[in-house]
């Protein structure tokens, strides 16, 4: 048997025990890229003889870290010192990051081996990884299907046993997307419980990294060595961070879940809708008292994030202009030639989108009428989970409208963008959701479960979702 | 509001130039958009209370303003396009009238 079938944690005790070498499971999972990744495209860059190399050494090792000798993937977003971090752009292809992500750091502290680099939706900005500047990962399950996105290539490499575990980000719902199309669990945490030093910058004050994990074991452990201050990011929470394994353990207690009335459910997929109702009821017998409520601003969330994002989005980007690092294009005369030039043949077509988008809200005349408005509605948004967490520890929505979609199907941008109808209100808060799978649609297609609990409540979320993963048994029925 | 989206000068805001096919692709996905986003107008954001622009849930905390190692030089300038010794090198800046 190959050791690539192993969760990150039966793999941890068993290197912690010595029953295997990391060495043994690095081949093994060089393995199972060299057979898969072809068809799949899940990574940009596989770190194949330095991932062998580092096993040699940790064999050797006498007092190890905990994820001693886990190989685990990272999307190409999380600068990874000496080695290529693209972002699925042109514009960086050839970046060689000059520094280690907090995240990477505190990874390799534990001895985590990092086995490559993942594909994504260029700058983050899809669902899909169909926006990446170089290839479209496929959907595991279903080779026509996207993997979701823009954490696609990360969702993908677990879920074909390509990596153990990966970490992604999320700005409007790029982990839990994809973890609910690849049936996977993945995790946005609280903003400000990860550091984003080193997170090559979309939407700051939206973006968050997490782990897209097998199981919610594996993703209450990563958070847990992910997660913590950084003096490096000045919105890093002091929080402190609890041992989120042994939490989730624990017998759950307070079990108020709040639930969508029905018109927020109003043209989602019908396998969807049944398999949301199906686990409300499990949960019923589980003990839960149920209550349903509607979330009337969360209408206006999408638009809210299609101001916000952009607009902080064409800030951040700004700084790719062919002086420092990346691409510069070399026929320019002068300065301001060679800054628009680079741009512009460095820029695939939805980050200009999105770039235009957001210099256009900020731009005079209209600041106050989408950038002011937008903000407000955010608060909007954040007011109305507060009084919903006055009543309830849980809200459960579908993670996704649909279960994976076909590669090509959406062409129109809006159409797209409606993927992350579920998500990106908890973003616009900043409060912590994770996504579990709970079944499959009647093609066997993987479907989704959102939990969204209270700032700093993951805890919570893994005790919740460990509970309804052990009733579902999704890995089981697979 | 009818906004109106000058797509030209949108792109010199944004150092982006785009070729004619581009902006008639572009412009009306841009409207379209705008248009989309336009639905906010509905909401009465007038009850929206607090603070309009904190992202965070807690107070950030200060720290000392201790001077902490930064990169090396030969670090900041791998990336760096052209160089000539410890510069990096770039077109004329100023332009001749």
């Amino acid at each position: 048997m190959s050791l690539t079938s192993f969760t990150l944690s039966e793999l941890c005790s068993l290197l912690e025990t010595r029953k295997i070498k990391a060495e043994e499971v690095v081949t093994d999972y060089l393995k199972e890229i060299e057979e898969k990744d072809k068809k799949i495209s899940a990574y940009i860059t596989v770190l194949g003889d330095l991932a062998l190399e580092k096993a040699k050494i940790i064999d050797q090792k006498k007092e190890r870290g905990i994820l001693a000798g886990v190989p685990l993937a990272l999307k190409d977003n999380l600068l990874t010192k000496g080695v290529r971090t693209t972002c699925a752009s042109r514009i960086l292809q050839n970046f060689i990051a000059p520094y280690n992500a907090t995240v990477v750091e505190k990874l390799e502290k534990e001895d985590a081996i990092i086995i490559g680099k993942t594909n994504m939706d260029e700058f983050a900005m899809g669902s899909s990884t169909e926006n990446s500047a170089f290839f479209t990962t496929k959907n595991p399950w279903d080779l026509k299907r996207v993997p979701g996105g823009s954490s696609g290539g990360s969702a993908a490499a677990v879920a074909s046993n390509m990596a153990a575990a990966s970490l992604g980000s999320d700005t409007g719902g790029s982990i839990r997307q994809p973890a609910a199309l690849c049936g996977l669990v993945g995790l946005k945490p609280t903003y400000g419980l990860v550091s984003r030093y080193g997170l090559v910058a979309f939407a700051s004050s939206l973006d968050q990294i997490g782990p897209l994990t097998r199981t919610v074991e594996d993703c209450a452990v990563l958070t847990k060595i992910i997660g913590g201050f950084d003096a490096k990011d000045s919105t890093s929470s002091c929080e402190p961070i609890p041992d989120y394994q042994k939490e989730m353990m624990k017998k759950l207690q307070s079990l108020k879940i709040a639930f969508l009335q029905e018109n927020m459910l109003e043209g989602i997929d019908e396998g969807v809708k049944e398999m949301y109702y199906h686990t409300l009821k499990l949960l019923e017998q589980m003990g839960a008292e149920l209550y349903e409520m509607d979330f009337p601003s969360w209408d206006y969330a999408l638009a809210c994030y299609y101001i916000i994002a952009p607009s902080e989005a064409s800030s951040n980007l700004a700084r790719y202009d062919g002086v420092r690092y990346g691409y510069r294009q070399t026929n320019s005369q002068t300065f301001k030639e060679m800054y628009v030039k680079t741009r512009t043949e460095g820029f695939g077509p939805e980050v200009k989108r999105r770039i235009l988008l957001g210099t256009f809200a900020l731009s005079s005349g209209y600041y106050d009428a989408y950038y002011v408005k937008a903000a407000k509605t955010r608060r909007l948004i954040t007011q109305e989970f507060m009084e919903a967490f006055n009543k309830v520890d849980y809200i459960l929505t579908p993670t996704t409208p649909e279960p994976a979609f076909l590669i090509g199907a959406k062409e129109d941008p809006i159409a797209m963008y409606l993927s992350d109808k579920f998500t990106v209100s908890a973003n616009l808060a900043g409060i912590p959701a994770l996504s579990l799978p709970v079944g499959w649609t009647e093609e066997g297609l993987p479907i989704g479960l959102q939990i969204i609990g209270n700032f700093f409540q993951e805890s919570r979320l893994f005790k919740l979702a460990f509970a309804i993963e052990k009733k579902v048994k999704f890995r089981k029925q697979n | 509001m009818k906004p109106k989206i000058d797509i030209d000068y949108v792109c010199a805001l944004a150092h982006l130039q785009l070729t004619e096919e581009e902006k008639s692709q572009i412009a009306p996905q841009l409207k379209k958009i705008v248009e989309w986003v336009n639905r906010l107008e509905e909401l009465d954001i007038n009850a929206s209370k607090g603070e309009v622009y904190s992202t965070v849930s807690f107070s950030a905390p200060f720290r000392k303003d201790d001077v902490q190692p930064s990169l090396l030089e030969e670090d900041v300038l791998t990336n760096a396009p052209e160089k000539a010794h410890e510069f990096i090198k770039v077109p004329k800046v100023i332009e001749e009238k």
